[in-house]
C-alpha cells in the first residue's frame, strides 16, 4: 500500500542544512491503523507531507498503492491527492465562507463527479459522522469536534484508499477526542488503511502499531499496540 | 467551474467585492460618457471645410501710416501675389474660415424687420475667391470682376449678387435646395440680394457655432484699414513660398505691418485646440480611472489571497491543482466584474441621459456599452492574474503549518 525506502528530506535555507528525515523507510499495508508518535521537530509532520504528496523528497524511493510517485508532476500529485488520500488536518481546515455540504464538496468537484453523484455522496458521508441534519450550516456554527466530523467527512467522501490524520484531536478537549476517534476507528475497520499523525502515547496505542520518529528515523522498529483497551481507558478518563 | 461556492463565499463576505464592482461600474459609466464625448469632438474636429486646406494660407495686413492707400496697396498687392510662381490664387478677405474671428449676418425670404432671418457667415472675396478657396460650384456661376465692389467699414449698401454654400440653401429652402438658385432673398431686412450659385461645402469662422457650415460669399473689397489676404498655392509649395510672400507684402509698402501669417493647418489646430486639449485630457482621464481600477482589483486580490493562504494550501491538499486555484481567483474577480459591469451599464445609460439634459450632449453610440463591459472584464482579468498566479504557487503543504 505504501512503502517508503531511505526517504531523506533536507531543508536547506542560506548555509543551514536541516535534515527533517534521514534514510526514513517504512512500510503500510492495506487496511493497516498505523500510528506516528515523536516529539517536536522529530519529522512527524514531513513524513505526512511526504505521505501525503504535498512535499517532495530530497533522496529516496516512495511507492504509493504500487505506484513509484517520486516522479509525479505537481499536477498528477494533485491528482493522486484527490483520488487515493484523504486529509484530516489537527485544525480541520475547513473553509469558513462554505456551508458544510459546500466543504465537503471541494474535493468531488476537483475530481469531476456530476452534481448527482457529489450530493448522493456528501448526504452519504455527512450522514455517516451525523451531521447530516446540518449541512446548511456555516463551520463556525459547530463546536470543534463536528468541525472535525466534517472534516472526516470530506476526507471520505472521494472514497479514498488511505486517510492521512494529522493530529486529529489536536485541538479537541477529551470527549470530543474520543468521539473523533471512535470515528476514525470506524473508518479503519471498514477497510480504509489509516496513518494518524499524534503526539498523544494513548491516542497512539489506539492504532494496530505505532511508529515512533526520533531525529528523522524510526527509533521504535513498528511495534503492534493493543487498541481495545486502550480506547476504553481514553473513554473512562 | 465553482461558480456557485464561489458566488456563495463571496456573499458571506461581501464589502470589498461590491467596493470592487461599485468602482468599475463607476469607472465604466465615466468612460463610456467620456468616451462619447471624445467621439462627438472628433467628429466636430473631422468635418471637411470645403477647402484646399493643405495649400492654404492666410497673412494679414495693416495700415498705420497717415497717407496709407489701402485700395492701392491691395490691388498692388494682390496682382503681385497672384503673379508670384507657386501661387495658384490669392483674395483679399474680412475673415479666414475656421479662425474664430469673422462676420455674420441673417438672410430672409421675405423683407422685413419683423421677419427672422437664418443666420450665415460672411466672406467678402472677389471673382477669384471661389478658385482661391477651392471649393466646388455646385449650380449658377462665379462672381466677375465687375461685379466686386469696395467697401467703406461705415458702409450700410450690399451688392445685389451672393453664392452660398448648400447648407445655406437646405437652411432657407429645405424642400428644395436646389430652387435657392436666382432666388431674391433679402439682407439688412429689406435689402435685395440674388444668389447666383451654390458650392457644395463651406465654413465660416466660428466651428462650435450651430450655423458653421452656412456660409455667404458678397462680391466686395473691404477698405476697414486692416485686411487679412488668403494666398492657395501649388501643391506642396505652401511652406517655402510662405516666407517669400511675408517678405514680399513687407517689402512692397512700408506703410503697413504685415502679421499672423498662418497655415490653413495651422488655423485648424488653433480652432479645435480647446476639442483636442478636452480628447487628450478624458484619454488620460479614462487611463486614469482604468489604472485605478486595476490597482483596486490586484489590491482587493491580493489581499484575499494573503487572506486565505491556509484555505488555499487545504484546496491544493484536497487536490486542488495549480491550474484550478488559477481559475478560482480568475472566477471569483470575473464574477466581481460582471457585476461591475452590468451595474455600470445601468449608471452609462443614466449618466448619458443626465448629461444630455444637462449639457445637451448627444446620445451614446449603443456600442460604447457593449465594447466597454468587455474591455473592463478583460481588465480585470488582467489585473488579477499576478495575484491569482501567486495564489496557485502556495504549496499544498500550507495546509499542515500550524503557524
Amino acid at each position: 500500500m505504501l512503502s517508503m525506502q531511505n526517504i531523506s528530506m533536507v531543508y536547506r535555507a542560506d548555509l543551514v542544512e536541516t535534515h527533517a528525515l534521514r534514510e526514513f523507510s517504512l512500510e503500510v499495508k492495506e487496511g493497516e491503523f498505523v500510528s506516528v508518535t515523536g516529539p517536536s521537530g522529530s519529522g512527524k509532520t514531513t513524513f505526512l507531507n511526504i505521505a501525503g504528496l504535498l512535499e517532495q523528497f530530497t533522496d529516496g524511493r516512495y511507492e504509493l498503492d504500487g505506484r513509484d510517485v517520486s516522479a509525479l508532476t505537481d499536477s498528477e500529485c494533485s491528482a493522486v491527492r484527490n483520488e487515493k488520500i484523504g486529509f484530516v488536518f489537527q485544525s480541520f481546515n475547513l473553509i469558513p465562507d462554505l456551508n458544510l455540504f459546500d466543504n465537503v464538496d471541494v474535493p468531488l468537484r476537483y475530481r469531476g463527479f456530476n452534481s448527482a453523484e457529489r450530493k448522493r455522496r456528501i448526504e452519504k458521508v455527512l450522514e455517516t459522522v451525523g451531521l447530516a441534519s446540518r449541512m446548511k450550516h456555516l463551520p463556525s456554527q459547530l463546536s470543534g469536534g463536528q468541525q472535525q466530523r466534517v472534516a472526516i467527512a470530506r476526507a471520505l467522501a472521494g472514497e479514498p484508499r488511505f486517510l492521512l490524520a494529522d493530529e486529529p484531536t489536536g485541538n479537541l478537549d477529551s470527549q470530543m477526542a474520543l468521539s473523533v476517534m471512535e470515528l476514525i476507528s470506524e473508518i479503519n475497520r471498514s477497510g480504509t488503511t489509516i496513518i494518524m499523525v499524534t503526539h498523544d502515547p494513548v491516542l497512539a496505542e489506539m492504532a494496530s502499531r505505532n511508529v515512533h520518529i526520533l531525529d528523522g528515523r524510526v527509533s521504535n522498529g513498528d511495534q503492534e499496540t493493543t487498541a481495545e483497551p486502550l480506547l476504553s481507558q481514553v473513554a473512562t478518563a | 467551474m465553482e461558480i456557485g461556492p464561489i458566488w456563495r463565499a463571496m456573499m458571506r463576505n461581501k464589502t470589498g467585492a461590491i467596493l470592487i464592482a461599485l468602482q468599475i461600474a463607476v469607472t465604466m459609466a465615466i468612460m463610456v460618457n467620456a468616451i462619447s464625448i471624445m467621439q462627438e469632438k472628433d467628429r466636430m474636429m473631422s468635418r471637411p471645410s470645403g477647402l484646399d486646406e493643405h495649400n492654404l494660407f492666410s497673412i494679414a495686413s495693416v495700415g498705420f501710416a497717415k497717407d496709407f492707400n489701402e485700395r492701392v496697396t491691395i490691388e498692388e498687392d494682390l496682382a503681385a501675389l497672384r503673379a508670384m510662381p507657386g501661387i495658384v490664387n490669392a483674395i483679399q478677405s474680412n475673415a479666414v474660415p475656421l479662425s474664430g474671428s469673422g462676420w455674420s449676418m441673417g438672410l430672409q425670404t421675405e423683407p422685413g424687420a419683423e421677419i427672422d432671418g437664418t443666420g450665415v457667415g460672411l466672406y467678402f472675396v472677389d471673382e477669384h475667391g471661389l478658385d482661391t478657396y477651392g471649393v466646388n460650384l455646385l449650380a449658377g456661376e462665379n462672381f466677375s470682376a465687375s461685379d466686386v465692389a469696395w467697401r467703406e467699414r461705415a458702409a450700410t449698401e450690399w451688392p445685389d449678387k451672393t453664392i452660398i454654400t448648400r447648407a445655406m440653401a437646405e437652411a432657407m429652402f429645405p424642400d428644395d435646395w436646389a430652387s435657392a438658385l436666382g432666388k431674391t432673398v433679402y439682407i439688412a431686412d429689406t435689402q435685395p440680394i440674388t444668389i447666383t450659385g451654390i458650392v457644395e461645402k463651406m465654413q465660416g469662422s466660428w466651428p462650435g457655432w450651430d450655423g458653421f457650415e452656412r456660409v455667404m460669399l458678397v462680391p466686395t473689397h473691404t477698405l476697414f484699414g486692416a485686411t487679412v489676404y488668403l494666398i492657395r498655392t501649388e501643391p506642396g509649395m505652401r511652406d517655402s513660398v510662405m516666407p517669400q510672400v511675408e517678405e514680399l507684402l513687407a517689402d512692397r509698402n512700408k506703410d503697413r505691418i504685415v502679421r499672423s501669417m498662418r497655415s490653413m493647418d495651422e488655423i485648424r489646430e488653433r480652432s479645435y485646440r480647446s476639442e483636442s486639449s478636452m480628447i487628450k485630457i478624458l484619454t488620460f482621464t479614462i487611463v486614469l480611472l482604468i489604472a485605478i481600477t486595476s490597482l483596486g482589483i490586484v489590491g482587493l486580490a491580493s489581499f484575499s489571497v494573503n487572506r486565505r493562504t491556509r484555505q488555499i494550501g487545504t484546496r491544493r491538499a484536497l487536490g486542488a491543482s495549480k491550474l484550478v486555484i488559477l481559475r478560482y481567483f480568475m472566477t471569483e474577480n470575473f464574477i466581481i466584474s460582471l457585476g461591475g459591469v452590468l451595474l455600470g451599464a445601468a449608471l452609462t445609460v443614466g449618466l448619458n441621459i443626465l448629461m444630455i439634459e444637462t449639457f445637451s450632449l448627444t446620445r451614446i453610440t449603443w456600442y460604447l456599452v457593449p465594447v466597454a463591459m468587455l474591455l473592463l472584464l478583460a481588465v480585470g482579468q488582467i489585473a488579477v492574474f499576478g495575484p491569482a498566479r501567486r495564489a496557485s504557487s502556495v504549496p499544498p503543504a500550507v495546509a499542515t503549518r500550524t503557524v
